[in-house]
């Protein structure tokens, strides 16, 4: 399985990459904004999205809705971790098609059980 | 600046080390800034729009950011390097994002940028009100409370 995590803070990245890990994923391809991911989705094969909202560039929330008006990548899970709480947020993103949506500050367990929902829709 | 303004950041500074880090936080005593000059050695710096403008500055001295970044990570760092500054800026991101969610519970919406890091001790600060600035103050134990050592972080805003 392979995770695409998109964050411009290098922090966020490893402590993601650190929780899946302790779940078996080791296949783990970073961006530090939606105009690099996307550019990494037209040349590798992506299972699961894992996405920051505000960053540089291009936001979180223009890189879903990008990712969902597209054939190709549509059917990839995508689940925003964001410290967007506001309601506005969490209905914009949920309008554009998200899979999941965690606010930070978030456990490791509760991103753990957004993954493995994740991985049980892609079947990995 | 009304006294209301001040909670938000109490619930998300004590929210956010305790889900991120695990780490109890007890504010000191609130005081009131004349000068717009960094707190600690690492601050994090945001602009807030909306309903209300205002910056919030989240300030670490050298010791307590050092271990933040190995609570978070795992990893040592001697230093204040990128990664330490790269996770002040996260951790700034991440109350600043609370303390949002604690505004708009009192109808108050508010928007933040993309924070800033600033390195360094007393370095001056450009904060977009001219009102004075409130800084809180919350300590805690470092090393599982095993040293007895304690660090602080300030957190700093103003509103208008």
């Amino acid at each position: 399985m392979n995770v695409l995590v998109v964050d411009d803070f290098s922090t966020m990245r490893k402590i993601i990459k650190n929780v899946l890990k302790q779940i078996g994923i080791e296949s783990v391809i970073e961006a530090e904004n939606g105009k690099m991911a996307l550019e990494l989705l037209k040349k590798e094969q992506i299972d699961l999205i894992i996405s920051d909202w505000i960053m540089p560039e291009m936001t979180g929330i223009d890189f879903l809705k990008a990712c969902k008006s597209e054939e190709n990548t549509k059917k990839i899970p995508f689940i925003m971790v964001t410290a967007e709480a506001q309601k506005g947020n969490i209905l914009e993103a949920i309008k554009s098609g998200v899979d999941n949506y965690i606010v930070k500050p978030f456990t490791p367990e509760k991103l753990q059980s957004a993954i493995e929902k994740a991985k049980e829709r892609v079947g990995k | 600046m009304d006294v209301q303004y001040i909670n938000p950041f109490i619930v998300a500074a004590q929210v956010v080390f305790k889900t991120m880090l695990g780490i109890d936080v007890n504010m000191g005593k609130p005081e009131l800034k004349n000068t717009c000059v960094t707190s600690g050695d690492v601050t994090g710096i945001m602009g807030l729009a909306g309903d209300k403008k205002g910056t919030v500055a989240i300030s670490f001295r050298e010791q307590g950011a050092k271990y933040i970044y190995k609570t978070l990570i795992g990893d040592e760092c001697e230093t204040i390097n990128q990664d330490v500054v790269d996770a002040v800026g996260e951790i700034t991101n991440i109350i600043s994002g609370q303390a949002r969610k604690e505004f708009e519970k009192k109808g108050i919406n508010l928007n933040a940028a993309i924070p800033m890091v600033i390195v360094g001790k007393q370095v001056e600060m450009n904060f977009i009100t001219k009102l004075p600035i409130i800084s809180l103050p919350f300590y805690f134990a470092i090393n599982n409370g095993h040293t007895g050592e304690k660090e602080v972080i300030y957190i700093d805003f103003s509103f208008e």
